[in-house]
């Protein structure tokens, strides 16, 4: 008896408490909103089953939980830790981003510059809240609307704080169908709303889209040095995709890689979203701040758009500012969206595409930019 | 320490401004590339072409069978006999380009009609994609 009793100790049942029990559920809504809703699957469903399993309580010292060396968990999360599947990641993306729309039309990536003037504006704002200046820094990188690139900057300045960022910064990409229409609407007029995009862009040559990835890793990693780790893949991913003779090894950048990444990735960081970690003020306050930092982002893009009509004689639909942030493609897919609901003729998808390549481009100098300040 | 006081003490305007300003000038810098980039390339492509063309142009070789004295197309197979030596050195398949530039280098009279009777009266046929041969010559 004194056994059977020894054993039930021991199991997770007798460990639970309210703040695993919470955090389960979350994990289980997280999972929900994936299936059933279709809201960024391939990161809510790794990152949700990640929180459920994370948040199972155990014996500490016995190598199993995420935090513990020699666990399994702790051998994946290295490469969340270390940057490393961020890394992985860009080199999928790049490999699977196609840049001619942004060749043809190369003043819209003044809209990814622009849409990046939401990771400033939170960074004061986390400042002025009293977070440390490496924790603004890593809060800051949510506006960036990119999943990989809040894990590397935040794994770098402040790693405490992967878990609840991580799950802010997916949290809000899976929600910008909600988040950004409405900005969309209240900043812009039905009329600029209805502005047709040039239906001919300039023909791009195989030869500008061999050189642009060259270009680009010599431009933005000269300039910022420190997203060597994610400019540089994501280049090379792109220059294997366009060069036309690693074909297998771009498909396989493309597919096979990502994907693994991305499900490590995801599983590890929602694991790391322990209870004990995750339900406090400062997560709370990350919540908030992310979502300042994406409609911020949302909307320095919209006004960019509005002032640059004001010296463009051939203007642009400024919706297109809100796919200036980098949730590849979901903002593009909106910007489409709220412009056809204006005018159903118009189309404006592929000049969405190329504000959101050039947001991936932006998010991550920022992301250089703001490791080498806060080093 | 909160607020204005907090921003100002960790550098955050410094932060802010800065950051802001390198990525626009950055990506700004990346697009005038971008938008000059078709310019540059088509600039190279050019200087190619013309080197090469000046190859193409060079004179020809003197033609290995006399220069017609008489009316060209009083004996097309004469007529026919002649420019081919004239672009023997283009191989057997050629443009009719290539030959207008030897012909004008050889200094031979009307050739477009002569090439005209000559495409008719099947000396000069065509082989697909822009290209020309000799037959029955």
């Amino acid at each position: 008896m004194d056994l059977f009793l020894d054993f039930l100790q021991n199991t997770g049942w007798y460990m639970l408490d309210y703040r695993y029990v919470l955090m389960i559920c979350i994990g289980i809504l997280f999972c929900y909103l994936a299936i059933a809703k279709d809201y960024e699957p391939l990161l809510l469903l790794p990152i949700g089953f990640g929180v459920i399993i994370g948040n199972l309580p155990f014996f500490k010292g016995f190598g199993l939980g995420i935090y513990e060396n020699n666990s399994v968990l702790h051998y994946l999360y290295f490469g969340v830790t270390t940057g490393l599947y961020p890394s992985i990641v860009f080199l999928g993306l790049g490999a699977m981003t196609d840049f001619s729309s942004l060749l043809a039309r190369p003043k819209l990536m003044m809209m990814g510059a622009a849409a990046q003037m939401g990771i400033y504006f939170t960074l004061l704002s986390a400042l002025a809240l009293g977070f440390a200046p490496r924790e603004a820094g890593s809060i800051a990188i949510i506006g960036g609307a990119d999943g990989p690139t809040s894990i590397f900057l935040t794994a770098k300045l402040a790693p405490h704080l992967i878990g609840p960022i991580a799950i802010a910064a997916y949290s809000y990409m899976a929600l910008i169908p909600l988040i950004q229409p409405p900005i969309m609407r209240l900043l812009t007029t039905k009329a600029e709303r209805r502005i047709h995009m040039p239906e001919e862009g300039r023909q791009v040559s195989r030869k500008e889209q061999l050189f642009f990835p060259i270009v680009g890793v010599l431009l933005c990693c000269l300039l910022a040095p420190a997203s060597i780790p994610l400019l540089g893949p994501f280049f090379f991913g792109n220059l294997m995709k366009v060069s036309g003779v690693v074909d297998r090894l771009a498909k396989t950048a493309a597919s096979s890689i990502i994907d693994t990444a991305t499900i490590f990735l995801g599983i590890t960081v929602g694991a790391s979203t322990q209870a004990d970690v995750f339900l406090s003020t400062k997560s709370v306050g990350i919540f908030f701040l992310g979502s300042v930092a994406f409609s911020l982002a949302t909307a320095s893009g919209l006004i960019a758009g509005k002032i640059m009509n004001l010296f463009l004689k051939e203007k642009i639909n400024p919706l297109l500012g809100a796919a200036g942030v980098s949730a590849v493609p979901g903002s593009a897919r909106e910007v489409h969206l709220v412009g056809q609901k204006s005018d159903p003729t118009n189309y404006l998808l592929m000049d969405a595409m190329a504000c959101n390549a050039s947001g991936v481009i932006g998010s991550a100098i920022c992301a250089g930019i703001l490791w080498s300040f806060l080093l | 320490m909160e607020g204005l006081a907090a921003i100002s003490a960790h550098n955050g305007w410094a932060m802010a401004a800065t950051g802001a300003t390198i990525v626009i000038i950055g990506l700004a810098i990346l697009a005038s590339i971008i938008s000059q980039l078709h310019k540059i390339i088509g600039f190279f492509e050019k200087r190619g072409k013309a080197g090469s063309e000046k190859a193409e142009s060079r004179p020809a070789p003197p033609p290995s069978v006399e220069p017609l004295t008489a009316d060209p197309l009083s004996d097309l197979a004469a007529t026919a006999r002649y420019y081919r030596s004239l672009t023997s050195h283009f191989g057997d398949v050629f443009a009719l380009a290539q030959l207008y530039q030897a012909l004008e280098a050889a200094d031979v009279p009307h050739p477009h009609i002569t090439v005209r009777e000559l495409k008719a009266s099947g000396f000069l046929a065509p082989t697909g994609e822009g290209q020309f041969s000799w037959q029955n010559v």
